[in-house]
């Protein structure tokens, strides 16, 4: 009881110095939460759209695909007559052929892309009344012949289109052209897909290439018949079970959302790390402030202890405010993570990805683990400084206050430090030296984590080396102001170290990922200088394929001089030793070796475009004992079965088409139907001489009436490339934000404190003739000091992390190391920049001071 | 109540009035209405250059809101503080902080010194601070009076309480302020440590022409001045010249049963 009261007394009175340890705590329980909560958001919204567009049971081919784009652009199908075996079944209230097809691209009569670009698809389809489930015409009518189409509202309301209005839609058999005959509105959450709705007949011959077959049949069960029943007895019906596939609603809704699952977890614990790095460096603030406020506290703990306070009374009344401060922040995170999770909704809304509020899912588990998470961290942190409250003697209460300082520990720390740095230095090492990237990446893991763990145990001790370089370097410039400054920052080294640990992990993640990303395009782009010997790439923007009549138009630009077709099949391998392997074969034209240039181990590579004949990567040989001269057999997914003679073994030490097997198109044709043959992936093309110019402007106006794909050339594709990458890491230090934020409190709140504990030196140097300006700015020097504390050490650590990184990856084909200096230095100084806003407020505050309250001695 | 205050002509040197600090119905007063408490009530005073003062009185007489608001540290209700010929009273921060700086000393009763800077730098503060060198020859002078030329790179921590106020008094002489202000420079120390600092205090004055002014309750310390105030109630009671310990002593008792009786 009377812990109770104390320890909520001390919180109370100390609710300032608490304020910034409750916000990293919530901060850390708003990140958790708000991702728990918008995942789940998430899940419903999908839940909810596929459980809607789900018919009771769905019929379909065996061999189809959740959403896959098919090899050929056309749906798996099955006949029409199977629809009327099916509505013949007893139970079927009506059973409905439907076709549906993301193979396609929808613009507007200006050649403007309709489809999403944030990654939904874009769905063309025929109208059927299983449609109505999920949607209703708002205007209009449902398309009644070939120049007819109905799109959806929030499409045509995102690109103004009306009643009327053209759209086309392109699918790998040809262009629709239709006039917009109605819209219609999701009654669910539709999170960004373009549906466009197209007569029977024409969606038939123009989605699937064939009249009267459908992709999949919609069946409604009778009043009274259960889902799963109707399957048995549809299932019954149709006989062969090899032939179809059949799905109750539940379970074709489970399948559409296993497909978007994985992106959904990646997500979510992608942003859950990022949540754990923050609660991390939320650590050490929380160890910091107790420490700070047991270290001020010791004469009156000394005279608890002295009255008569057992150990475990005081440690316990540490523990009690560390857990209403735990209880204070979580709370208010997890009301903070709801509205972050509001916020990421509307975000992802400005990004063209609708989610509604109405969705807002809340799970029981969301506020429990963030409470959880939150009380539990804090008071874990909050354990040691607790222990050592617990072991201040009651003779504290009549010494002078101050930190004993206990050598003994620092040469234990010192050690184990020293041990745990080596052990990650040397996993880091191990990881540059293996041959295998599996390997690797186990040492390296263990290296990032020995050494990170191993730096924050020894950084006390590193303080001092590193804080006296900066005195040496940047201080001086400063007088005695700098001086000063120094030598507070020096004064507790355990304080400077955990303080500038906290800014040190945002950090080293942050220059680690800098260094990745710039290797990865230096070696991209080295590669591709290396490599790629043609003058034009054209690839989709949304990894569809290129349709025939587009890469007709590329074929027909002048100034052109060859132009390679280039297209994946799947194929089952069976290798000479017996094995086999489901693999993907690339199908190109001969002129593809003059595109892309590449290394050969073994025989020629031209002579693998010859008839039969193909080549494969210097690993899949190794591993199965394959030499030039074996035969192969492959059995095409989309074909028949063929014996190819290896021709060439290339060499795996690259990053572009590594481990690729290449087959001549024409050999490709011999052993899959024209209807089968997939569309090219992509396309290369190379000018005449002299023509460049005039070739590329040539090549996109041939695709202007096709936006989904893009012509480039060397210069744009390296850009692309790097722009890419630099927009991933924005990302990542976007999220890495929240660590350095977190850090940033931990900064201000030691500076706070100290002042706090520094009153009476403020006043003395006051007194003495200190002026205001002066002391904010010894303050601030000495936040500059701690925060470029940390930035050395993480800058270091993440530079150590990242090249060990390159190293591995090298065997991945990241063969060039950069270190982005510019960068790093950027982050560097900005730190200081940082370490100057740390020490606003505790600087003001000092400079507020009363001169003679911090000096009177007597009342 | 004003005492009749000698203003002595003699000893003027440099041009510099013999006055290193003057008060002139000073008033000090906290809080307003029924709990308005004054501190200092019309007092004058004179701090004569090359002189060692002592204030003393009871606790709770003004002793050391006097000397704070003579040093700068405080800001008075009403009246005037002139440090030589500086009205002080009216100064805004910065110029006070300045003056402080450059023209005045300081003894405190504990934590005079910064913990992070070792003795020699402790004693420079007030010169490094304000970007001056300090007088190299004046400063071992200083140094050599105080006795701690062997101690000079030795941190506050590893000194006696009797060496920590020597370093202190080193400071305050080392930057040759016009004026030194005390507040129970002693009052840590056991006698003889006490006697040791007092006794540097003395000599300075002496030998080097220093003008002190220091706050005690202590009879015996107060002994050492050449001049000793007595404050009661706010107001400046009496004075004593060239004062011996049992002099001193007597005079106290009697204002305690004066008090006691009244």
């Amino acid at each position: 009881m009377t812990v109770w009261k104390t320890s909520m007394r001390n919180f109370l009175a100390h609710k300032g110095r608490m304020a910034l340890s409750a916000v990293a705590v919530l901060l850390s329980v708003a990140f958790v939460c708000g991702t728990l909560v918008f995942t789940d958001t998430m899940n419903t919204t999908f839940d909810k759209l596929f459980a809607a567009t789900s018919a009771d049971v769905t019929v379909s081919p065996k061999a189809a695909e959740v959403t896959d784009v098919p090899e050929n652009g056309k749906p798996e199908s099955l006949p029409a007559s199977v629809v009327a075996e099916v509505a013949g079944v007893d139970g079927v209230k009506k059973a409905e052929g439907a076709v549906s097809s993301m193979a396609v691209t929808l613009v507007d009569s200006r050649n403007k892309n309709l489809g999403s670009d944030t990654g939904a698809p874009t769905i063309a389809g025929n109208w059927t009344d299983n449609d109505l489930r999920s949607m209703e015409i708002t205007s209009g009518h449902a398309p009644r012949g070939p120049t007819e189409a109905m799109i959806d509202a929030d499409t045509a309301e995102k690109h103004h289109l009306t009643l009327g209005d053209e759209v086309r839609t392109i699918a790998v058999t040809g262009d629709i052209k239709a006039k917009i005959s109605g819209i219609a509105a999701f009654t669910v959450t539709n999170p960004g897909a373009a549906v466009v709705y197209l007569d029977t007949a024409t969606a038939q011959q123009k989605l699937l290439g064939a009249p009267d077959v459908f992709t999949h049949v919609s069946v409604t069960a009778e009043a009274g018949v259960g889902d799963t029943e109707l399957k048995k007895s549809v299932a019954a019906a149709l006989g062969d079970p090899a032939a179809y596939k059949l799905q109750t609603q539940k379970e074709a809704a489970d399948a559409n959302k296993d497909s978007m699952g994985s992106f959904l977890d990646v997500m979510k614990y992608a942003m859950l790390g990022f949540a754990g790095i923050a609660f991390l460096v939320g650590i050490f603030l929380i160890v910091n402030t107790f420490s700070m406020l047991v270290a001020q506290r010791t004469r009156e703990i000394g005279l608890m202890r002295a009255i008569g306070s057992s150990r475990k009374q005081v440690n316990r009344s540490v523990l009690v405010e560390a857990v209403l401060l735990g209880v204070v922040g979580s709370v208010l995170g997890v009301a903070a993570g709801i509205g972050l999770a509001v916020g990421l909704m509307k975000l992802m809304g400005a990004i063209g990805m609708e989610l509604s509020t109405k969705d807002l899912t809340i799970a029981w588990t969301t506020p429990v683990t963030g409470l959880a998470l939150g009380i539990v961290v804090t008071v874990l942190a909050a354990y040691v400084p607790a222990r050592r409250a617990g072991k201040v003697s009651p003779m504290a209460a009549l010494r002078d206050a101050g930190t004993p300082a206990d050598a003994t520990s620092g040469w234990i720390r010192a050690g184990i430090g020293l041990v745990l740095t080596g052990g990650g230095a040397a996993g880091l090492w191990a990881a540059t030296r293996v041959d295998e990237a599996s390997e690797g990446s186990l040492y390296l893991g263990l290296g990032v984590v020995l050494s990170l763990i191993g730096f924050i145990v020894i950084g006390p001790l590193l303080a001092g080396a590193v804080v006296r370089v900066l005195g040496v370097v940047v201080l001086r410039l400063f007088g005695p102001v700098g001086r000063l400054a120094e030598r507070n920052a020096l004064r507790n080294p355990r304080r400077t170290g955990a303080t500038g640990a906290a800014l040190m992990i945002g950090l080293a993640l942050v220059a680690c990922l800098s260094v990745v990303g710039s290797s990865m395009v230096a070696s991209a782009t080295d590669e591709l200088d290396k490599s790629v010997g043609t003058d034009f790439i054209v690839q989709s923007n949304t990894g569809q394929l290129i349709v025939p009549q587009a890469a007709d138009a590329i074929g027909k630009v002048p100034g052109i001089e060859h132009v390679t077709n280039y297209k994946v099949l799947a194929a089952k391998l069976t290798n000479p030793d017996g094995s086999t392997a489901d693999e993907h074969v690339t199908a190109a034209d001969p002129t593809y070796p003059q595109d892309l240039r590449r290394e050969t181990v073994a025989g020629d590579l031209e002579k693998a475009y010859g008839a039969d004949s193909m080549s494969v990567g210097s690993d899949y040989a190794a591993l199965h004992k394959i030499e030039v001269g074996d035969e192969l057999t492959v059995a095409f997914k989309a074909g028949d079965t063929a014996k190819l003679k290896v021709a060439a073994i290339t060499s795996d030490d690259t990053s572009v088409d590594q481990g690729a097997m290449y087959i001549n198109v024409t050999t490709a044709e011999r052993h899959v139907a024209a209807d089968r043959m997939p569309g090219n992936m992509i396309m290369f093309a190379a000018a005449e001489d002299g023509k460049e110019k005039e070739a590329y402007a040539a090549l996109k106006s041939s695709l202007a009436a096709y936006p989904q794909y893009k012509v480039q050339n060397q210069a744009d594709f390296k850009e692309d490339l790097k722009d890419q990458i630099g927009q991933l890491l924005n990302i990542v230090y976007g999220l890495l934000a929240l660590a350095i934020i977190v850090a940033v409190l931990g900064v201000v709140n030691t500076l706070a404190l100290s002042v706090v504990e520094r009153t009476r030196e403020i006043g003395l140097m006051r007194a003495i003739g200190l002026s205001r300006r002066q002391l904010r700015r010894m303050i601030r020097l000495e936040s500059v000091v701690i925060a470029l504390f940390g930035a050395l050490l993480g800058l270091g650590l993440g530079m150590g992390w990242g090249t060990s990184a390159q190293k591995l990856l090298a065997l991945e084909g990241l063969g060039v190391l950069e270190i982005p200096w510019p960068t790093i230095l950027t982050v560097f100084v900005a730190s200081a920049f940082v370490g100057l806003f740390a020490a606003l407020v505790p600087a003001f505050r000092a400079g507020r001071m009363n001169v003679l309250n911090a000096i009177a001695t007597d009342g | 109540m004003t005492t009749a205050v000698t203003i002595p002509r003699h000893g003027d040197t440099g041009g510099r009035t013999a006055v290193a600090a003057r008060a002139r119905q000073v008033v000090k007063a906290y809080g307003a209405g029924e709990t308005r408490v004054v501190a200092l009530d019309h007092v004058d005073v004179d701090i004569v250059r090359g002189q060692f003062t002592a204030i003393m009185g009871p606790s709770g007489s003004g002793k050391s809101t006097l000397m704070h608001c003579l040093a700068g540290l405080d800001t008075v209700t009403s009246g005037q503080i002139h440090l030589a010929d500086t009205e002080i009273t009216g100064l805004k921060d910065k110029k006070l902080t300045q003056l402080r700086r450059d023209r005045i000393g300081f003894i405190f009763q504990a934590f005079n010194l910064l913990p992070t800077l070792n003795a020699l730098e402790n004693i420079t503060l007030p010169m490094d601070i304000a970007g001056r060198k300090p007088d190299a020859a004046w400063l071992r002078q200083v140094v050599e009076t105080v006795g701690l030329a062997e101690r000079l790179k030795h941190r506050p921590t590893q000194l006696s309480g009797g060496q920590q106020q020597r370093v202190a008094v080193a400071r305050a002489l080392a930057a040759r302020p016009e004026i030194i202000f005390g507040d129970e420079p002693t009052g840590n120390l056991d006698s003889r440590a006490g006697a040791e600092v007092l006794s540097f205090l003395r000599r300075s004055v002496d030998e080097l022409g220093q003008t002190i002014v220091m706050v005690t309750h202590d009879p015996v310390a107060a002994s050492y001045a050449d001049r000793v105030l007595y404050l009661a109630d706010g107001s400046i009671v009496d004075e004593m010249r060239n004062p011996t310990a049992e002099q001193v002593l007597d005079r106290m008792k009697d204002f305690d049963a004066r008090g006691r009786t009244s």
